[in-house]
């Protein structure tokens, strides 16, 4: 039981660092990002091949993941950066099944390396330094989970940070039109790419922290319904709002984890059970869309004048 | 390049029929449908549930799945589309976006992840010019002919198609010229939801049906419409050629000579591996929003 619960926490704390960073790039600058995943599948293979095929240490595999997350956030801004949702929204999920058709079609080395088969035997960072102090792997996971939370609080400091401060104003200005921070001269275009940039990193880690926790990768792991998914938490949570992102998340991960418990209460097939969690966490956004559309923590917006 | 032409006939009818009812959604209600080709998915399944649980003729089971379709379409947009009228354009996005994953789970949940195909019977390829077509594919080009023009019909002579195109263009003053609105969003969600489960169909027919048929279009569909002009019906269906050629020829050119002509050695032969194949769509829509975001036909961005 404690294991499983090390486990969720741990995963809890890689999808709230990917919320974080959608929602400052959704929540605070209304940028309609529906290809995330794309970032966090870029994170997890950059630090993978680093790691594994160039025999970096681990640290500059998470790094490198990060940087390559970030460039790839700075490519999808750049034609669509002067341009309406709409055409957001479709670009953005476009290139992140780019990105995953590439890495399905490109062999990584040996003939079951990469493809569809993904990358095995992922070094997780210290793991041998605790086996030779004599610590299971139980307790090893613990470790794991603290080094995630402190990346997640690192992110939470940073992206508070980043929101309050003139550029935070400025991507907040963008979200309620292009009108007001263009007549204050404020380079809408430029705010755009550098916050995909700046979420893109955010979630390149995060890919990298899940690609080291879960040893194996694999392109099935990265569909657009994994975006959806980070969708789901910042809508329920309170678009705007980085502690509802975080509510969001623990909500939605408790959801979708939840089908365990319920598949040994209930007899009822698997593949059925896996599609009735997502049409519950489906409905669960349009009926918040329609009931609350701030969420269930509103984001707290500062009042002028009288 | 017979055979490629026919290929890229048969992929054009298929996207156009989503095209351009995902075009007429946006151009009356200002938002992009993500849940769109999943009318496609829905509408192949209950033609396949219709033909081989009741026993009906195809045909029957694809009319009757349209139409079924079609007041779906109608039964969301009261359930969910029609509360949203006056919200932001990008919260209707993730709506149907929610609605999407939810159709397709829903499709999974009843019928299992594996594929299914009509039942047919062996039908023997006809040659023509050297290469093979077979009587399906001549049904689905000449279905799409067929649709398109009873379409153009509609958009140009009928006053249900005449309060459309004033209601795309101008919602308020068609309004005010006593178009009664609501009505004619009925309209375009019946035709163009019927229109995608007839594009389902066709892809169901060609191919096989399963789960992800719809979604598994998105960036084809979404990449039509916009290149075509997004809210133009017209665009959608010049933005379908464009698509489904780009595709078939871009999958059959040998870009050998091109590339050693830049000076990258590609050695004797260069095709672009079929993998890639959603990725040539992807690129002309990258092109689109560089050169014409707002796409061939269409009049604002």
């Amino acid at each position: 039981m404690i294991e499983f619960f090390v486990y969720l926490v741990t995963i809890a704390a890689i999808w709230g660092i990917l919320s974080l960073s959608l929602n400052l790039q959704y929540g605070v600058a209304g940028l309609v990002n529906l290809g995330h995943v794309g970032f966090f599948m870029l994170g997890a293979y950059t630090s993978t091949i680093l790691v594994v095929m160039g025999g970096w240490p681990i640290p500059v595999g998470m790094i490198g993941g990060a940087v390559a997350a970030a460039v790839f956030g700075i490519l999808m801004a750049l034609p669509a950066a002067n341009l309406r949702e709409d055409y957001w929204a479709i670009s953005t999920l476009a290139a992140a099944e780019i990105v995953r058709i590439i890495f399905l079609n490109t062999n990584l080395g040996g003939p079951y390396v990469g493809e569809a088969f993904g990358v095995s035997g992922i070094p997780r960072p210290l793991r041998e330094w605790f086996e030779a102090h004599g610590y299971s792997l139980p307790s090893y996971n613990l470790f794991y989970m603290v080094v995630v939370l402190l990346c997640l609080a690192a992110a939470f400091v940073l992206v508070t940070y980043l929101a309050s401060t003139p550029f935070g104003r400025s991507l907040k200005a963008l979200r309620e039109g292009d009108e007001v921070p263009l007549a204050l001269g404020k380079p809408v275009g430029f705010l755009r790419v550098r916050v995909m940039a700046v979420g893109g990193a955010l979630a390149g880690l995060a890919g990298a922290l899940f690609a080291h926790y879960n040893a194996y990768i694999a392109p099935e792991y990265f569909l657009p319904l994994e975006t959806f998914i980070v969708w789901a938490m910042i809508i329920v949570g309170g678009p705007g709002n980085f502690i509802g992102a975080l509510a969001g998340t623990v909500i939605i991960q408790i959801l979708y984890n939840s089908t365990r418990f319920i598949a040994s209460l209930v007899d009822i097939d698997a593949q059925i059970l896996g599609s009735l969690r997502m049409i519950v966490i489906a409905v669960l956004i349009i009926l918040v869309i329609l009931y609350m559309p701030q969420g269930i923590v509103p984001e707290r917006r500062r009042r002028y004048g009288p | 390049m017979i055979q490629v032409l026919i290929d890229a006939l048969v992929r054009t009818a298929e996207l156009s029929f989503l095209a351009v009812g995902l075009t007429m959604v946006y151009g009356v209600l200002r938002f992009a449908n993500f849940a769109h080709v999943e009318f496609a998915t829905v509408g192949a399944y209950l033609a396949l549930a219709l033909s081989s649980s009741l026993g009906l003729p195809l045909v029957l089971a694809a009319i009757l799945a349209i139409v079924l379709s079609g007041g779906l379409g109608i039964g969301f947009d009261r359930l969910i589309f029609s509360r949203l009228r006056t919200a932001s354009p990008i919260m209707l996005m993730i709506a149907s976006f929610a609605l999407g994953i939810a159709m397709r789970e829903t499709v999974r949940a009843i019928w299992g992840p594996s594929p299914f195909f009509y039942n047919l019977g062996v039908l023997a390829p006809i040659r023509l010019f050297g290469a093979l077509i077979t009587p399906t594919q001549i049904a689905i080009i000449l279905a799409a002919l067929v649709a398109m023009l009873a379409f153009h019909f509609l958009l140009s002579g009928t006053r249900l198609g005449i309060a459309m195109r004033a209601t795309a263009d101008n919602a308020t003053l068609s309004e005010a010229s006593g178009i009664p609105t609501e009505r004619i969003i009925r309209a375009v969600w019946f035709i163009g939801s019927g229109f995608a489960a007839l594009g389902g169909v066709l892809v169901g027919l060609n191919t096989q049906v399963k789960p992800d048929m719809g979604f598994g279009l998105i960036v084809e569909v979404f990449c039509a419409a916009i290149v075509g002009g997004i809210g133009s019906p017209y665009g959608a269906i010049l933005g379908a050629v464009l698509v489904g050629f780009a595709e078939n020829f871009g999958l059959a050119v040998d870009w050998s000579t091109p590339l050693n002509a830049i000076g990258i050695a590609a050695g004797p032969y260069a095709y672009i591996p079929t993998g890639y194949k959603s990725a040539i769509a992807f690129v002309l829509l990258i092109l689109t929003l560089l050169w014409r975001p707002r796409g061939i036909l269409g009049t604002k961005a």
